[in-house]
Parts: structure tokens; C-alpha cells; sequence
């Protein structure tokens, strides 16, 4: 009975695996020299100035490098519409979905997240102060 | 003054490592008058433990920047509320927290079940083992007493966490969390000493009760805390820090379940080894989720160094309980069998598999970015879609059963009997599906699923009252309110849960209808401008600016109205925060009492000419989410309640006499 059960679960399971696929992918910006079809996560920390209005047509610009690792180098352009996170600013790390086209990462609209600061968390900014 | 509180946690370490290594000796060699020491020495950390917390509340409350947790935390101009909720705002006095409660719990079980020596004794090292963890990376990994040049102000808090919310959340699931260490401990305790029977169960059962009632209150203040103060009109994002406390709480509801079959039946002894020991490590996990930064979370962070000892920790844990489960096997086999399929027993069993299954599915959907590193060198994660399917295949069908579960008989049910009690119960379902798609409301499958399910569940929690009402009334005569009140006095457990499973039900018919069936529109609106939404007209009328204790609040005055006539105003605006350099969202909400929903506004961005760009959102039955909540506690509390009755049944199962026999 158990091992019927179990096997029933499993079964939904692969369903919505072989449905579904298998997630998307997390990347940071100097993984899209390789990697950039589709949809994609794109994880990084904002660097210069961003610029434009996230509501008006064009959108929001603002440019990403890598949080973590060693290819400090890469940067990718961002072009986003929709809300933008009160914690969104330069330094910040930030989370954003959607897609490559020409050299410029096209977020789908209200995709971006900033990685906050959260109940267990110090805030960072002050902490390298 | 950090120096007292360094003094006081070491004494704590010293005394929880003691009652580990004594109090497993005298377990093992069976010395009775060391076994006391030890346990002395468990109550005793508390003490001491709680000295050290004052030591930390006290310094808080001076502005004693001189203590780097303060001066990181805290700021002169922070309320007094907040700079008492910095205790657990950041990991060190998290961790602190963490300890007090648990040597608080250790030292009330501890002493309450003092007389059952037999199952007490390994207890003891049990929980000691858990606090030594704590106590040790407070004393000399991660400590809240490091001292430091005073700087004239401190850094402040964080402003999402400057909310009365902040004062409740955390507390409340640290109760939760800790709380599920006791049953763990008991267990494990039954499991050293060989005492299999099924007093553990019953010794820790409110303990249990108490736990998980902490934990999902606490989730719920915290999904509140999101939907009115992060700002983006959701409660529940599927964020692997939320899902750490989900998947605990999932566990300990199959475990709540499951061993009232071994109470009343004797069956599935292992299997509620094994929740117990899956509720505990995931509740251990879960704090590993949040600090360690190896999950990509909006809410964690990288720069935590503890992670490692935390994975350390559960490592230890996992193989310890799943060695030591494996090793008493033999202890823990049953001699009744399940008679029927269709039986209390089998939709105990089928209730247990589903929560199983999504407490396991929500677990490999957060360990998916990990494991396919692992496998494929690439981090892939998992979303909304993936859990929100999961919860459909196996969160409907569990609520179906909670329908049907309190309608069949325990051992065997006939097939003709259940056609007969499900009657009403299903006419009902038939009769709200028809009802909704007539409506218009047939857009969404899983709504309308819920909705059909939720009514055959009303039917038959309704029932079960009006059937118990009736008896009782026509037994002893009175009113009716009379008899209804002296049958869940009688039955405080079956009838306490029936009352959470009503607010299981509330809860569902909440989240169905506010992600179902919810409106949003968004516009950017010059001053006079006006907006349509689901039948409001809200106007955007003007800006206003006032300076507050800490923070520069900006809001527009948002005029709402229906069909003409003025409803309400609303201020979504925004909070600066000098200090801490930061902005906030102040969302601002209307409870519509004719749908029991929300109309949800948020000031997306206030450009300088005064644009207002105005998010809002509908969301209908939304506040039954949280009235659910209210219900949930006063059915655990009716549950829980001291019933001296069951004391008298238990001391005489129990008496030594008996237990020997």
C-alpha cells in the first residue's frame, strides 16, 4: 500500500519533470558568453549609475557584473520596466529574469529583486563602512 | 557588562556540557543521584542563559554602542519597540534566542515529567546535545557580547524591519522551530532507554501541539508582515527562506496525525520516528537555509561564516537519528495490520503520504539550484510554476480528505454505510460547483477544485457538530448552545481539531480567492487623474510630506468611490530614512467587507514633478487568510487544553504497576 502510494507520488513527479523541464537558469553576467539562449536568471551586482525611468517607455538601464568568483571583468546591460525594489541602488546584488538579445539583457517586467537585507541579516552596506 | 554576559554564557556552556556527559553516563551506568545532577544542571542553564540575554536587552536599551550587536543594529533616534526586537534582527542575538527558548523548553519538560525517571534519563543528554550546539557557537564562533571603540551612533536597523510585526514573527517561529527539539528528544529518549511504547507520544503530544501551533501562527504574522509592509501585494513567494519554515510545519502535521493512529491502534511505530526526527532536522535546516547563503535567497546572505558548522550540525543529527531509529528497529515492530483500505486507519495513512510528499517536493525544489550544480556544472532553480503545481496535485486532494477522514470508521468501513453518512456532504460539493460555474467562475480549475472540495469539507465538519450536538442534547436535555458547549468540552481533541480544520479550510478558500480570482492594474497619474479598478474609481488627489521619529513620509492622497459615492482615502506613499540611506514602500489597503478582500494600493514611484505612478490590486476573500488565523489558535487552544479526565485515564495506564505488567 505504502510502496503504491509512494510510487503514485513519484509518478506526478516525473510528470512534471518531462512536462515542465527542469528550471531555470541561475547566471551571472559573465556566464552569458556562453551561455544565452532562453530564459534566464540573471544574478549580479549593480555597477555604475542607472539611468531612465523604469515607467516610461525605454525603461530603466543599469549595468551588471559578477557578485561572486573571479571574472570580475564581465559587464552586461540591463534594460527593465516595471517595479523597481526600494533596496535597488548601486552596489546592491540584484536578481532579474529574461532574455539575451544583441549584447543587451531584456528583463521581463517586474522581475527584478533585489537580495535584501533580511530579518537574520546585518545590513551589508554599514558593515563595510 | 559584556563581560557578565561572556561570564554567564560560559557558565551555560559549562553546565549543558555537563548535563550531556554526565547525564549520558548516568543514563547508561544507570546512576540515579548523577541523572538528578545533570538534570539540575539543564534547569540551571536557563539561568544563566537568561542572565546573558538581559546582559544583551539592557545594553540595547542604553544605546551601549560599545557592544558591536548594538552598534550594528540600533541607532539613537530607533524607537525603544525596535531597539528591543534588534535581540533577534541579527545572527548573534538570533542565536541567543534560539538558546534561551531551548533551555527554557528543556528545563519545563524536563522538570514537569520529572516522575517518569525511566523515560527522563536519556532525555536529558538528548537536549543537552541539541542546546551544546548553540551554547558552543555563542560562546566561541558567533558571539553578541564582542565589544568594541563605542561609536557616537549606531548603523540602525534595516527598515523593512521596522514593524510592529518584527516584534512577533521571529519570536514566534523560534518557538515553533525550538519547540519541535522536545518531541525529537523524547523520542530519541524512548529510543536509548527502549521504552517504545507509546508514552512518549502522549507525554510530548501538547508539547507537539504547541510547536506547530507556533510555527504556523508565526508563518502567518510573517506572510502578513510581507503583504503590508514589503509592498508588492503577495504574501507567499515560494522564497527558500519562507519554505524552510513551511516544510517543518508540513512534517509536524503528518506527525500530529500519524501517531494518533499508534495511540489508538499500535501501528506505524517507525514511521513516526521517522517524522519526528524529518520535523526536527528540518527545522534545523531551515536555520541552515536562512544563514548560510548557499541557496540563492532574496532573503539570505553569502557572507555568513556559520553555515559550515550548521551543515556539520544536522549532518550529525541526521545520522544519529536515522542510526539510531535503525538500530531500535527491532523494538519498534507492530502487531496490528491496516484490515481496510477504507478505514480511519488508511485516510490517516493517505493524508500522511500527501504531506509527506509535499514537504519532500517543496525540499527538492529548494535543493534543486544545488544539486543541479552538482550534477550538470550549471545552477538551475526552480519557480512559482513548480510549487504551485505540487500544491495543487497534493494540497486539493489533501483537502478533500480532511472531508472525508472524520466520516469513516476506524478498522473497516462498509462501503454502504459511507455512501449514506457522504450524502449531504457531496450534494453540497455538487451544489457550489454547479453554483460557480453558473457564476462565471469556472476560469480557474484549482479555484473552482477548491472551492467544490471546501464545501464538501464545511458539510462535513458541520455535520459532525450538528450529529454530536444532537446526541448530547437529547442525552442530558438543556439548550442547544448548553450541549454544543459540553461536547467539545468532552472531546477537546477530536472537536479542537475539527475547529482547525475549519481554519485549514478558511486559509484555503483565502489563498483560492485572492490568487484566483485577484485584479491588478497599474497607471501613472498626474494630480486630478483618476483610475479604474474592479468597479472602484480611485483619484489621485494630492501629495503630503510630515516628518516623523525617524523617517520623511511621503504620501499621495489617493480618493476612492464606487458608483459615485465616496468609499474611503487611501495613502500609499514612501518612508526615507536618512540614517540608514534607505526608502521604503508604505502600501495602503482598503478591507472591503462586501467581498472580504483587499483593495491594495501601492505607490510604485513618485516621480519629482509629482507623477504618482499607482499600482493596485483586488484581491476578494483575501482577510479570510488571516481570520483563519484567529480560528487556528482557538482550535489548538481547545485541543490543548488541560483535560483532567485524560490525566486520571493516563496516571492509571501508566501507574508503575501497569506499565510493568
Amino acid at each position: 500500500m505504502i510502496a503504491l502510494s509512494v510510487a503514485a507520488a513519484l509518478a506526478v513527479f516525473i510528470l512534471y519533470t518531462s512536462v515542465a523541464g527542469a528550471g531555470t537558469p541561475q547566471l551571472q553576467p559573465s556566464d552569458l558568453a556562453v551561455h544565452s539562449q532562453g530564459d534566464i536568471m540573471l544574478v549580479g551586482t549593480v555597477v555604475g549609475s542607472p539611468a531612465g525611468d523604469a515607467h516610461a517607455a525605454g525603461g530603466l538601464h543599469f549595468v551588471l557584473k559578477d557578485a561572486k568568483g573571479k571574472h570580475t571583468a564581465a559587464r552586461v546591460p540591463v534594460s527593465y520596466t516595471g517595479t523597481v525594489p526600494d533596496l535597488f541602488r548601486t552596489g546592491r546584488e540584484v536578481v532579474v529574469e529574461g532574455t539575451l538579445r544583441n549584447g543587451t539583457f531584456v528583463a521581463k517586467p517586474g522581475t527584478l529583486s533585489t537580495k535584501c537585507p533580511s530579518k537574520y541579516a546585518p545590513a551589508p552596506a554599514k558593515k563595510s563602512t | 557588562m559584556a563581560a557578565l554576559g561572556r561570564a554567564a554564557l560560559l557558565l551555560s556552556f559549562g553546565l549543558i556540557a555537563y548535563a550531556l556527559v554526565a547525564g549520558s553516563f548516568a543514563a547508561w551506568k544507570r546512576r540515579r543521584r548523577l541523572a538528578l545532577s545533570a538534570q539540575n544542571a539543564l534547569i540551571a542553564a536557563f539561568g544563566t542563559t537568561v542572565v546573558a540575554a538581559l546582559v544583551l536587552w539592557t545594553a540595547l536599551w542604553r544605546h551601549d554602542f560599545s557592544f558591536v550587536y548594538v552598534a550594528d543594529h540600533t541607532s539613537r533616534t530607533l524607537p525603544l519597540g525596535y531597539r528591543l526586537s534588534a535581540f533577534w534582527s541579527g545572527q548573534e542575538g538570533s542565536l541567543l534566542l534560539w538558546l534561551v527558548v531551548l533551555t527554557g523548553y528543556s528545563a519545563l519538560a524536563v522538570w514537569l515529567n520529572r516522575r517518569t525517571r525511566d523515560l527522563v534519563v536519556w532525555v536529558v543528554p538528548m537536549l543537552a546535545g541539541i542546546s551544546t550546539f548553540f551554547v558552543f557557537m555563542l560562546c566561541f564562533i558567533s558571539s553578541p557580547f564582542t565589544t568594541a571603540a563605542a561609536p557616537a551612533d549606531g548603523a540602525g536597523m534595516n527598515v523593512s524591519l521596522q514593524n510592529p510585526y518584527m516584534l512577533a514573527h521571529p519570536p514566534l517561529l523560534y518557538l515553533g522551530y525550538v519547540g519541535l527539539s522536545i518531541p525529537f528528544a523524547f523520542a530519541m529518549g524512548a529510543l536509548l532507554s527502549r521504552r517504545t511504547d507509546e508514552r512518549w507520544i502522549v507525554v510530548t503530544r501538547r508539547w507537539t501541539l504547541a510547536a506547530w501551533t507556533f510555527l504556523g501562527v508565526g508563518q502567518l504574522v510573517g506572510s502578513h508582515w510581507a503583504y503590508v509592509e514589503i509592498g508588492w501585494g503577495g504574501y507567499y513567494a515560494w522564497d527558500p527562506v519562507e519554505n524552510a519554515a513551511l516544510m517543518p510545519w508540513l512534517a509536524a502535521t503528518a506527525f500530529l496525525h500519524s501517531v494518533m493512529i499508534q495511540e489508538k491502534r499500535g501501528m506505524l511505530k517507525v514511521w513516526n520516528m521517522v517524522l519526528v526526527a524529518l520535523a526536527f532536522n528540518l527545522s534545523i535546516f531551515g536555520t541552515f537555509l536562512t544563514r548560510s547563503g548557499v541557496i540563492n535567497s532574496i532573503h539570505s546572505f553569502a557572507q555568513s561564516s556559520i553555515g559550515s558548522w550548521f551543515l556539520g550540525f544536522i549532518v550529525i543529527c541526521v545520522v544519529f537519528s536515522v542510526g539510531l531509529i535503525y538500530l531500535r528497529l527491532p523494538l519498534l515492530r507492530t502487531k496490528t495490520k491496516l484490515e481496510s483500505l477504507v478505514s480511519r486507519e488508511a485516510t490517516f495513512l493517505y493524508n500522511n503520504l500527501l504531506l509527506v510528499a509535499l514537504c519532500l517536493t517543496i525540499l527538492w525544489g529548494v535543493m534543486f539550484p544545488v544539486l543541479t550544480q552538482a550534477v550538470r556544472g550549471e545552477t538551475r532553480s526552480v519557480s512559482k510554476p513548480y510549487y504551485n503545481f505540487f500544491l495543487h496535485s497534493f494540497g486539493l486532494p489533501l483537502l478533500l480528505l480532511m472531508g472525508i477522514g472524520p466520516l469513516v470508521a476506524w478498522r473497516r468501513a462498509s462501503l454502504r454505510a459511507l455512501g449514506k453518512t457522504f450524502l449531504i456532504p457531496a450534494i453540497a460539493s455538487v451544489v457550489t460547483g454547479g453554483t460557480l460555474i453558473a457564476l462565471g467562475y469556472g476560469s480557474s480549475i484549482p479555484g473552482l477544485l477548491a472551492y467544490t472540495f471546501g464545501a464538501f469539507v464545511a458539510a462535513s465538519i458541520a455535520l459532525e457538530f450538528v450529529r454530536g450536538t444532537r446526541a448530547r442534547h437529547s442525552l442530558s436535555g438543556g439548550s442547544w448552545l448548553g450541549a454544543l458547549v459540553e461536547l467539545v468540552g468532552r472531546n477537546r481533541r477530536r472537536y479542537g481539531g475539527y475547529i482547525v480544520h475549519a481554519s485549514i479550510l478558511m486559509l484555503a478558500i483565502g489563498i483560492a480567492g485572492s490568487s484566483a480570482y485577484q485584479t491588478v492594474r497599474e497607471r501613472g497619474l498626474h494630480q486630478g487623474q483618476s483610475m479604474e479598478v474592479a468597479g472602484y474609481t480611485l483619484t489621485y488627489e494630492r501629495l503630503q510630506t510630515r516628518q516623523e521619529a525617524n523617517a520623511v513620509a511621503t504620501r499621495a492622497v489617493v480618493d476612492v468611490s464606487r458608483g459615485g459615492s465616496h468609499v474611503t482615502t487611501l495613502y500609499p506613499g514612501k518612508n526615507d530614512y536618512p540614517v540608514e540611506q534607505q526608502v521604503s514602500n508604505e502600501v495602503s489597503i482598503y478591507h472591503d467587507p462586501r467581498n472580504l478582500g483587499d483593495l491594495f494600493t501601492i505607490a510604485d514611484q513618485i516621480d519629482k514633478n509629482g507623477t504618482l505612478f499607482l499600482k493596485v490590486l483586488n484581491k476578494p476573500l483575501v482577510n479570510l487568510v488571516w481570520g483563519a488565523g484567529f480560528l487556528f489558535v482557538f482550535g489548538a487552544l481547545v485541543a490543548m487544553w488541560p483535560d483532567a479526565v485524560e490525566q486520571r485515564k493516563l496516571a492509571e495506564r501508566y501507574a508503575p504497576g501497569a506499565a510493568a505488567a
